[in-house]
């Protein structure tokens, strides 16, 4: 299954953003090759000494709009502009685009020869009020491929991402994998274990009762409940950990393992302090209004999940991999490609 | 009486980690366990799962960076819209729903824009928060807990993981259209 939506998630991905570029290519959305009337209101006018002269570019929010046939100009358009005449050949200019500067211009900037400026060609320029004010037609780079060009960035940037993520576990990691063994050696996690044993035996048929993964699994999902995530995701590890010992074939979940996992993507949380300080920040007047709506909405996730879980496990093409039921029960180290 | 449940809980979230490593070491120490020793043993293995998950992650993540760069999301939102209306959810909180099992940054900033526009008070800020808090970041869950211990085969890990998604976020539109309904 894992390999369908993974194989799907890369291939749709990449299919789509050749059709969204197609498509943009057959709109021209960025008006490539298309002249754009605008005003320039000049700051420093071209001198003997200088040849270019900069100013600010004006375009009125209904004049854009209609041009890149767009809503998204709400007001008057002012950026600054550097224009470049030159004697021979065509006269140049250099965009500035900010925040400020509505779309699909922040896009295109973002895809052009040099970041957050778009370069143009000037096709005709005329002055008024003793050279304050120029109007001038324009034509921008043409910008091509945007989407193919995100995918690919996103493709390395999201693998550094990924490491950057794992790395930052490692202290964490250690120091809860510390504080757990001693706990262990302690006899703290049996304790832990035998208090919950009639509902962690439900859960988890396949491993007995006073097994060390029961401890860790149920302080696991302690942590998880009351939001401290950063020492729920070691004890999880932890968990899997010791369930990975009662694994027959190294390599392929277990059943228990699949019904912890679900649990923990479930994510039932008593505060989910994340949307609250969301909410806090925007302004609201009752962040903690979600609390309830939170538990109940992960409650139908965890409950569902769980029967999902239960059922799914008895599909025979989930059950044919179950290591519980090979054949050979000796561990194979995992050295057996995963089909689906 | 909610206010009272609230303030319990953080303050358990405050004091929780702490109280854990008070409670765990301490009974270590109280049960004559070489607690310095046995620590270091076991941090021992901080490294080795963190730098395990490694590839699992880069697998899962990329993939997921390329079919959101892609403009993806937006097809996937204008083919389900027409469904989602009629249930009564809102289509500015269908990106929400579907980013949420994929990533966590993502449905964070989707959210925080959400509540930008409409206002956290609105219907659709306090659907797109409850939704966050209603599910799990799935494929990071999956990646990095079976990642741990080199699971490959997930079996019915994630049909069963996104079923529970999909309920969470049903639940969240149920309660929300309930409690504080258009």
């Amino acid at each position: 299954m894992l390999n369908y939506v993974w194989i799907g998630l890369i291939v749709l991905g990449i299919l789509i953003a050749v059709g969204n570029d197609l498509k943009d290519d057959f709109h021209n959305t960025y008006r490539n090759g298309e002249s754009l009337n605008a005003m320039v209101l000049v700051d420093q006018p071209p001198s003997a000494l200088r040849e270019s002269w900069e100013g600010e570019m004006v375009i009125p929010a209904d004049d854009f709009n209609a041009f890149y046939g767009v809503t998204s100009a709400t007001k008057e358009i002012r950026q600054p502009v550097r224009i470049t005449t030159a004697t021979t050949g065509e006269s140049s200019l250099l965009l500035n685009v900010d925040a400020a500067a509505p779309e699909p211009w922040r896009t295109m900037a973002k895809n052009a020869t040099s970041k957050d400026k778009l370069i143009g060609t000037l096709r005709s320029i005329r002055f008024e009020e003793g050279g304050k004010r120029a109007h001038v037609e324009i034509i921008l780079e043409p910008i091509r491929f945007v989407k193919i060009r995100a995918v690919t960035q996103a493709a390395l940037d999201y693998a550094s991402t990924a490491v950057n993520i794992a790395l930052g576990l490692i202290g964490i990691m250690a120091l809860w994998l510390g504080v757990m063994k001693v706990a262990e050696e302690a006899g703290m996690i049996r304790i832990v274990t035998r208090m919950l044993t009639p509902l962690t035996k439900r859960l988890f048929p396949e491993v007995p009762p006073d097994h060390p993964a029961v401890g860790s699994m149920i302080m696991n999902l302690a942590a998880n409940m009351l939001g401290l995530s950063n020492a729920a995701t070691p004890m999880g590890l932890k968990a899997m950990e010791e369930l990975n010992k009662l694994n027959p074939k190294l390599g392929t979940a277990t059943n228990a393992m699949c019904t912890f996992l679900v649990i923990n993507t479930a994510g039932l949380v008593l505060i989910p302090a994340t949307a609250i300080a969301v909410r806090a920040a925007a302004g609201s007047a009752n962040p903690g209004i979600i609390i309830g709506t939170s538990i109940f909405g992960a409650s139908c996730a965890t409950i569902a999940g769980l029967i999902a879980v239960k059922l799914l496990q008895h599909m025979p093409r989930f059950k044919k991999d179950d290591p519980a039921l090979q054949p050979s029960s000796e561990r194979e180290g995992g050295k057996e490609d995963a089909h689906d | 009486m909610t206010e009272l449940f609230k303030t319990a809980l953080t303050l358990v979230s405050f004091v929780a980690i702490p109280l854990l490593i008070f409670l765990f070491l301490g009974w270590g120490f109280v049960k004559k366990v070489k607690v310095y020793e046995v620590f270091v043993e076991g941090a021992k293995d901080g490294f080795t799962t963190a730098v395990r998950i490694i590839p699992y992650l880069v697998a899962m993540l990329f993939a997921i960076g390329v079919f959101r760069a892609s403009g993806a999301m937006e097809l996937l939102v204008a083919l389900l819209s027409p469904v989602t209306n009629l249930i009564g959810m809102p289509a500015e909180t269908l990106p929400m729903a579907l980013m949420r099992p994929l990533s966590g940054s993502g449905s964070l900033g989707i959210m925080t824009e959400l509540m930008k526009v409409h206002g956290p008070d609105s219907f659709i800020g306090v659907l797109a928060s409850t939704m966050y808090g209603s599910t799990e970041t799935t494929f990071y869950v999956l990646a990095v807990y079976f990642g741990s211990v080199q699971v490959k085969n997930t079996r019915h890990a994630l049909p069963a993981g996104l079923i529970a998604d999909l309920f969470g976020m049903l639940g969240a539109v149920f309660i929300c259209r309930v409690l504080f309904g258009i």
